[in-house]
């Protein structure tokens, strides 16, 4: 199944019937937190940051009607300052992380571990700080709040630490194309 | 849709593209020579004064046997007081389209490890980066279309240059006849 596909089918199970007519892009949302914390909660209350901080927008933690993101990537950066611009990856650290849609926790438990899946991919000289979700993925429908609860600890260690932290999720999306005149 | 082939075989015919066309990979491109501090770009609007090497555009549409679909996206900067692995935000519009929305490219430069797509990914480089996109996107003949760039920090310097290059497969113009 593709990325496409799986998109058209949850979103039909849902009685989203028109979002196949929408149109198809590559899409990304990002939130960050610039106050250390062992904890962050990303994208509750994004709507209240902006860009750079957030990429989301006055719709904030949900996305507009006949708009969709079928999470294909998970990832991890940390800001170098208050005012966000500019960040870098998890040096050392991993994330243990939750991703909420709806009501329904859809990754459990997780961990984004630094240095995972050097074997598939050449990223430079620095390790890993993205996951990318098994099987198809999991899509975000329109009109539905979603958030990431992550906890950052030591990657080698195993002992919790306290940093600003970043999240992005990575994948196909769709966006509103009213393929009428209006 | 199966490829992207296909893709662009039906978009333009459902736009009444009738000549069948030469294939092609195309890659179109448009730089921009910065004002101090600028942050916000719009490229493919204007093509003033600008040399073969920063645009290969005349007008910011493709001719009437033209199409391509976009497979990826290029952004290199000529800077040494800025960058691209700062948060950016990019747009891209086909006619009336936002056909991408409020993406962020930043985290394909340098090498952080935060690559979407590590295969193409900017190795160690913070000044040129390319993103492989997921969904294949048409630019049909004869519809504007544009591409617009904010970029967080305000480091550009005068004369500083920011070029966007789009790449993938293409229809060019053949008239299938002798002249």
């Amino acid at each position: 199944m593709s990325a496409q596909d799986k998109m058209i089918t949850v979103a039909n199970r849902l009685g989203l019937t028109s979002l196949k007519d929408m149109q198809g892009t590559t899409r990304m949302v990002y939130d960050s937190q610039t106050t250390a914390s062992g904890t962050h909660t990303f994208f509750k209350g994004a709507a209240q940051r902006a860009f750079p901080l957030t990429n989301v927008g006055a719709n904030g933690n949900q996305f507009q009607v006949d708009e969709a993101l079928l999470v294909e990537k998970i990832g991890f950066f940390v800001p170098e300052a208050a005012d966000g611009i500019a960040y870098g990856g998890l040096n050392t650290r991993s994330v243990k992380f939750d991703l909420v849609i709806g009501n329904k926790t859809v990754i459990k438990d997780a961990t984004c571990e630094f240095g995972g899946e050097q074997a598939f991919y050449n990223d430079g000289t620095l390790g890993s700080s993205v996951i990318d979700l098994e099987g198809v993925g999991i899509l975000i429908p329109p009109q539905v709040e979603y958030y990431v609860v992550a906890k950052v600890f030591s990657g080698t260690s195993r002992v919790a630490d306290s940093v600003r932290l970043g999240c992005y999720l990575f994948g196909t999306g769709a966006l509103l194309n009213f393929n009428t005149t209006i | 849709m199966a490829n992207q082939v296909n893709k662009l075989a039906y978009v333009d015919s459902k736009l009444g593209v009738s000549l069948p066309g030469q294939q092609t990979t195309r890659v179109i491109y448009d730089s921009i020579n910065a004002a101090a501090g600028q942050q916000f770009y719009e490229f493919f609007t204007n093509f003033a004064g600008k040399s073969e090497f920063q645009t290969n555009l005349t007008t910011n549409k493709l001719d009437s046997a033209e199409s391509m679909v976009i497979k990826s996206i290029q952004i290199i900067m000529n800077s040494t007081t800025s960058n691209l692995a700062d948060h950016l935000n990019l747009n891209i519009t086909v006619g009336n389209q936002v056909v991408l929305k409020d993406f962020d490219p930043s985290f394909n430069a340098s090498s952080r490890g935060l690559a979407f797509d590590r295969l193409h990914s900017g190795f160690n480089d913070t000044k040129n980066l390319e993103v492989r996109l997921l969904t294949d996107i048409v630019i049909p003949p004869q519809v504007n279309f544009k591409a617009t760039l904010q970029l967080s920090n305000a480091l550009v310097a005068l004369n500083d240059d920011i070029t966007i290059v789009f790449k993938g497969y293409g229809r060019i113009f053949s008239a299938g006849n002798s002249f």
